[in-house]
């Protein structure tokens, strides 16, 4: 028995925009994990970041002609999902400022649903995964966004530059900015 | 303070953990972390903080999430469905409750005032019809009028014939 060929997401999401709902769902399996992992870091909560990326999924379903072959799906999916997470993010800002001694480490707000991989790893040098994540919190937003496609996602330069819609230059020297700003706010912080 | 020195090795040090930089630059940061204390620190405090970073325990979406974004889908499918079918009807039935209120509205009116509520041509053309008919009836009373004067007139030659004929007879029994 011959196996299903794996699609890509490209095809996939023609196959969806021709009509079938299956690979909607395909689509959705490849990146639920990915994009609330993503929007996550973010919002620093699990319930919104869910909702924010049901969100991005019923985007693409409403507006799935809106879709055209000249850049990735992911990059446009990481953009829906990024624009939604930043315009929460703007709004809880507004609404709250944050300030240092939000930074205290008493509490436990910092409680992942599903620890994966690398969960002893967190301990291993000198910064918990609960103060990066404050601190990546408390970063200027194109800090964040670039900290948290790079480092957290892993996505390449290249893939950064088109989602971001800066240069490949420019993604490189503020991924550089935002990591030296990152481990100076730990440092405050540890102080 | 950093000098201008430090300054441009740090900004040389995500290439320089990545190994992207070219191999004189990279000789050069070499050098000078193993000069400088104050990068040397600020780069292994980095290279912690990458390091947490990159081991971060991933999030995943609850086990429900498709399920519940499948029936959120199928609640939007049905709401854009009614929504088609309430607007389609809802027009229709707003064409006939119109074209009904209007049937009703105009025959009402011309029970109360059957001639105002005529088309203007057809209000025209009965208003001249009457008119005409009141100016022969008023021609037909004229004529009346007129006969009635001279019947009037013919009594009065009768009576001046009578008083006339009284005064020859007078006259006649004068002579005689």
């Amino acid at each position: 028995m011959s196996e299903k060929p794996i699609l890509t997401d490209e095809q996939l999401i023609a196959a969806f925009q021709a009509g079938d709902e299956h690979a909607f769902v395909e689509l959705v399996d490849r990146y639920k994990d990915r994009l609330v992992n993503f929007v996550y870091r973010f919002l620093h909560d699990m319930t919104d970041a869910e909702d924010m990326v049901q969100e991005t999924f019923l985007k693409v379903y409403k507006n799935k002609h809106a879709y055209r072959e000249i850049a990735k799906f992911s990059t446009w999916i990481y953009t829906i999902a990024g624009n939604l997470a930043r315009s929460e993010l703007r709004k809880r800002k507004r609404r709250k400022t944050y300030t240092m001694s939000d930074l205290s480490f008493d509490d436990n707000e910092f409680t992942p649903v599903d620890p994966g991989k690398g969960t002893e790893a967190i301990v291993f040098n000198s910064y918990a995964g609960e103060e990066i994540m404050k601190a990546i919190y408390a970063l200027p937003e194109p800090f964040q966004t670039i900290i948290i496609l790079r480092d957290i996602q892993e996505l390449s330069y290249e893939h950064i530059s088109t989602i971001l819609d800066i240069p490949m230059g420019t993604v490189k020297s503020r991924v550089n900015r935002a990591r030296l700003k990152l481990q100076e706010t730990l440092s405050y912080l540890k102080e | 303070m950093q000098n201008t020195d430090c300054a441009y090795i740090c900004e040389q040090f995500t290439e320089y953990q990545e190994n992207s930089l070219p191999s004189e630059i990279r000789a050069k940061v070499d050098a000078h972390l193993a000069s400088c204390s104050s990068c040397r620190e600020i780069f292994q405090s980095l290279s912690g903080v990458l390091e947490t970073l990159h081991n971060l325990p991933s999030v995943k979406a609850t086990t429900d999430f498709t399920s519940t974004l499948l029936s959120r889908i199928d609640t939007l499918n049905q709401e854009t469905t009614w929504q088609r079918i309430y607007h389609s009807s809802y027009s229709k039935v707003a064409g006939y409750a119109i074209a009904a209120g209007l049937i009703v509205a105009i025959g009402i009116n011309i029970l109360i005032d059957p001639i105002s509520s005529m088309k203007p041509g057809l209000k025209s053309n009965f208003a001249v019809e009457q008119t005409n008919q009141i100016q022969s009836d008023e021609s037909l009373a004229e004529i009346t009028d007129s006969s009635a004067s001279h019947a009037a007139d013919s009594l009065t030659l009768q009576n001046a014939t009578i008083n006339s004929q009284n005064q020859s007879v007078q006259l006649v029994s004068g002579k005689k």
